[in-house]
């Protein structure tokens, strides 16, 4: 069976349009960010505790929220009721996320979950094991801890790549794949923006995830540009260019129609713990072949013309 | 997949459910703890130093060496017995937390190991933090507590009555001149009917109830409706009295009013009063329910008096159970934890008790009064009891945490993840059905899409799976949820170096090559291609292991071994397999 015929298309002469719809989509994302000030961290970036518990039926979280407006806590009574609460997979489950709070104490979860199962007395599970499901915590100092981590996570990986593809490619080619990637994190950074999901730490390994997966593409391309080069070397720069986009397309295709198969069914199947993972993956897969062959690639064009031409 | 996962690859917390606590050695504490002739330079410089240490990645040396530097404190003053200069002090000051850290570590592992978790984790990370695993662990408060408890055991005379009135009608005058106090009772009437402060149970009909928050001017709380119940004109003429309650000739607070009183006595003065008059104010650690007049019931925590300096110690525990207290004693029915002293205990509690007959004696654990007796009649044999806990089990962790001993410095916990058991198993179970149905897909994409080389391929998908798992038992690696997604992951990138090569193989064809020699080329002209492309994905994995905590770990540990292996299986398994079958034959036509 074969689905992509041989192909012959001028991908490099579409670049002036493939370029304006990454520009939209960067600043649509950029846009969202400077107007919510930045990504929507996680606690394991900001810090504070996470709780998700399970009623025996569908809870309203209006409900939680008015049970919340008082909660006893060492002859104090706080009022939770501002605090983010939503589902947490399905209509029975419902996660609040607490702001850290100075002198919370080491009795502040266990107070509010007492609270809970005490103000809905009916509806939580017969074995009290079964109410919680999950409770994060994280003190604001590891928050810290953790976002430089990250911001050192990806800046290395960055780096490490660049040098790797300097190496085995031209520097330009580097270039070429340094931008693709920026522009895959910066667009699923933005998107996440525009929808409110959250980043937390797995969405941390989910972009360095698409940065490699996304490379993977650029290179069998790059690879094929290398060696077309090599075999014919009075051929057009763009138009060797554009040949090797065409004969690696079928697979560039295939492989990224397997791989958004996979991590389509674990958005669809792999439980809420996974599900934005899941989430950011598939954005990421769509965005890195699509970047392999339209940013990627004309921008090596753009920089050896650039370095041809002085 | 399973019974693979079950037996062979241990699981991590996070499928299983269990508990994963960080906890960080109180470095300021310790080194207070270790510090002669503390003096208010010194607590300055150490209370900065507490703000700072939660800096990231903060030093606590380097920086205690700057506080030390800026205070212009003379380190020999404190430390005279460590060295002479501040190199020698600050580097023994590291051996002690060293140390410290050490015995920490034994001391937990011992709780642990006798509270009864199957296969625990506990292990030290960097200098000052410890990792604590707990798998299966249903009862987190109790976990915690048998975890943090520093397990301070000790023995104070309670101060006599009158020497306790005095005191309280000294902290009343002292707060009565407050300004805050001023401001308290002429702004009294708004306060009152704030709609934000709670109803609460009145005990007079003048009772008015007021936020703690206004009362003391506090920051930042707006959400903190708590609100103390007090007699209104009581407690402008004594503000502090007001808020006790009489307990059966102890004094009481309200529940309602711990947190006023916890905040009456953090104030400079008071303290400085109790200090002065050598004595301490502790709470109980449980509370009395007392119906009041008007048949409401309350919760009474009971507040001692007590000396300043313990006369015994925890240290000469030697042995701790926990029991129901016998049918003919007043403990009948109530868990208790029997004690048993060595030697020098025995002997120091014989003195103690010989000497002060008739008085009281409280038993502090971790700052709270569990009781506090009259001491009958000398006690010789070294033997005593703890009473106050809520149930057996509390008995039972009492026990455990005085057997193996109190803790060298205080730990506070830093982080904490809880999977709950039916969160873990429902992750399992998505997470098996994913992968089963994500793998199905893809090896029924390929038999249709290459025919027989997609068949070899899929044989080749197989066995790096496989691969992967038995890599993973061998290096007795967790499989944590991310570790799924990764191996998830695994299935679609492993694929791809078979796409390459068979479209590759496809594009020999085309040109007019034999089937085997379109074989050869398209091998060798994909293997740069799949080396390149999965070397950078090798990259990011590695990146990820080093800078990753936990979860990240076991994903990128998956995605590192996952791709590897995929390597290997892509190229040299399916081309030994091709080879097989086209060798010596003539092959006209190749299925793919």
């Amino acid at each position: 069976m074969r689905i992509i015929k041989e192909t012959h298309i001028k991908f490099m002469s579409q670049r002036r349009a493939s370029f304006m719809v990454s520009l939209f989509l960067i600043l649509a994302g950029i846009g969202s960010l400077v107007m919510k000030q930045g990504p929507k961290l996680g606690i394991d970036f900001q810090g504070g505790t996470l709780i998700a518990v399970q009623f025996t039926q569908p809870m309203e979280i209006t409900h939680i929220r008015s049970a919340l407006n008082a909660v006893p806590l060492d002859g104090r009574v706080i009022d939770l009721s501002k605090e983010e609460m939503k589902h947490f997979g399905g209509e029975t489950n419902v996660a609040i996320r607490l702001t850290p709070r100075e002198n919370e104490g080491e009795q502040f979860v266990q107070s509010v979950i007492t609270h809970l199962s005490t103000s809905f007395p009916d509806l939580v599970p017969e074995d009290s094991k079964d109410f919680i499901l999950t409770i994060e915590k994280v003190g604001p100092k590891i928050g810290a801890e953790l976002s430089g981590k990250a911001v050192m996570a990806i800046g290395s990986a960055l780096i490490l790549i660049l040098l790797y593809i300097s190496i085995r490619f031209e520097f330009i080619f580097a270039l070429g794949a340094i931008i693709a990637l920026s522009h895959d994190v910066l667009i699923t950074l933005g998107i996440f923006s525009i929808l409110d999901y959250e980043i937390s730490l797995p969405i941390i390994a989910a972009f360095l995830t698409i940065v490699g997966y996304s490379l993977n593409d650029t290179i069998i391309i790059f690879d094929r540009i290398r060696e077309n080069i090599k075999s014919n070397k009075r051929a057009s720069y763009i138009d060797t260019v554009d040949k090797s986009i065409n004969q690696s397309i079928s697979r560039t295709l295939i492989t990224s129609l397997t791989t958004f198969l996979v991590v389509f069914i674990l958005w669809v199947f792999g439980g809420e713990v996974i599900h934005l993972f899941a989430f950011a993956m598939m954005v990421g897969v769509i965005i890195g072949t699509y970047s392999s062959i339209y940013i990627a690639s004309p921008f090596i064009v753009l920089l050896h013309s650039g370095k041809h031409t002085k | 997949m399973e019974i693979l996962e079950n037996k062979i690859i241990r699981q991590g917390l996070d499928l299983k459910g269990g508990m994963y606590i960080v906890l960080e050695v109180d470095l300021p504490a310790l080194i207070t703890n270790l510090a002669l002739n503390i003096d208010h330079p010194f607590e300055n410089a150490v209370e900065e130093l507490s703000e700072q240490v939660n800096a990231p990645d903060a030093d606590f040396f380097v920086l205690f060496k700057d506080a030390v530097t800026k205070h212009n404190l003379r380190l020999p003053r404190y430390y005279h017995e460590y060295g002479a200069n501040v190199d020698d002090i600050v580097d023994r000051l590291k051996d002690e937390s060293d140390d410290a850290i050490n015995r920490v570590l034994e001391i937990l592992r011992n709780r642990v190991d006798q509270f009864g978790v199957s296969e625990p984790t506990i292990q030290k990370q960097g200098s000052s933090r410890i990792i604590v695993e707990l798998a299966g662990i249903q009862d987190p408060e109790r976990a915690r507590a048998l975890l943090q408890s520093t397990a301070l055991l000790e023995f104070y005379l309670v101060k006599d009555g009158e020497l306790t009135n005095s005191l309280n009608l000294k902290i009343d005058k002292l707060l009565k001149g407050k300004e805050e106090l001023q401001e308290l009772v002429s702004g009294e009437e708004d306060m009152g009917d704030d709609t934000s402060s709670v109803n609460t149970e009145s005990i007079l009909s003048e009772d008015k109830t007021i936020p703690v928050s206004e009362l003391f001017g506090d920051e930042g709380s707006e959400d903190d409706t708590s609100s103390a119940v007090v007699d209104q004109r009581l407690f402008e003429d004594r503000p502090f009295s007001s808020l006790l309650r009489n307990l059966g000739g102890d004094m009481g607070v309200p529940e309602k009013n711990v947190y006023a009183v916890k905040k009456i006595l953090s104030l400079e003065d008071v303290r400085a009063q109790l200090e002065s008059g050598n004595g301490q104010l502790f709470f109980g650690n449980d509370a009395q329910t007392i119906i009041g007049p008007d048949g409401v019931e309350e919760k009474i925590i009971p507040l001692y008096h007590l000396e300043d300096a313990p006369d015994l110690t925890g240290g000469v525990i030697e042995e701790a159970r926990e029991q129901i207290g016998s049918q003919a004693g007043s403990t009948a029915g109530q868990p208790i934890v029997l004690l048993d002293m060595n030697n020098d205990g025995a002997k120091q509690w014989s003195r103690i008790t010989g000497a002060n007959v008739g008085k009281r004696i409280a038993i502090v654990l971790d700052q709270k009064v569990h009781m506090a007796p009259f001491i009958r009649e000398k006690i010789i044999n070294g033997g005593t009891q703890i009473e106050g806990f809520a149930d057996i089990n509390e008995a039972k962790d009492i026990a455990i945490v005085l057997r193996a001993g109190a803790l060298p410095v205080p730990v506070n916990i830093i982080e904490e993840r809880i999977v709950g058991p039916s969160l873990g198993s429902d992750s399992v179970r998505q997470g098996t059905f994913s992968v089963i149905v994500g793998l199905s897909l893809v090896l029924l994409f390929m038999l249709i899409y290459y025919r027989a080389a997609g068949s070899i391929a899929d044989l080749a998908l197989i066995w790096n799976l496989l691969l992967v798992l038995a890599v993973l038992a061998s290096l007795k690696a967790t499989l944590t949820l991310p570790g799924i997604a990764a191996l998830i992951l695994t299935v679609g990138m492993s694929i791809d170096a078979n796409v390459i090569i068979f479209e590759r193989i496809r594009e020999e064809l085309r040109k007019g090559k034999t089937p085997r020699a379109a074989i050869d080329a398209g091998y060798s002209r994909a293997i740069t291609a799949i080396v390149d492309a999965n070397i950078t994905t090798v990259i990011a994995a590695l990146v990820l292991f080093q800078f990753g905590t936990g979860p990240i770990k076991g994903f990128a540990t998956v995605l590192f071994w996952g791709i590897l292996i995929s390597m290997f299986t892509a190229i040299f398994v399916t081309r030994t397999i091709f080879n097989s079958f086209t060798k010596g034959k003539q092959l006209k036509t190749l299925s793919i």
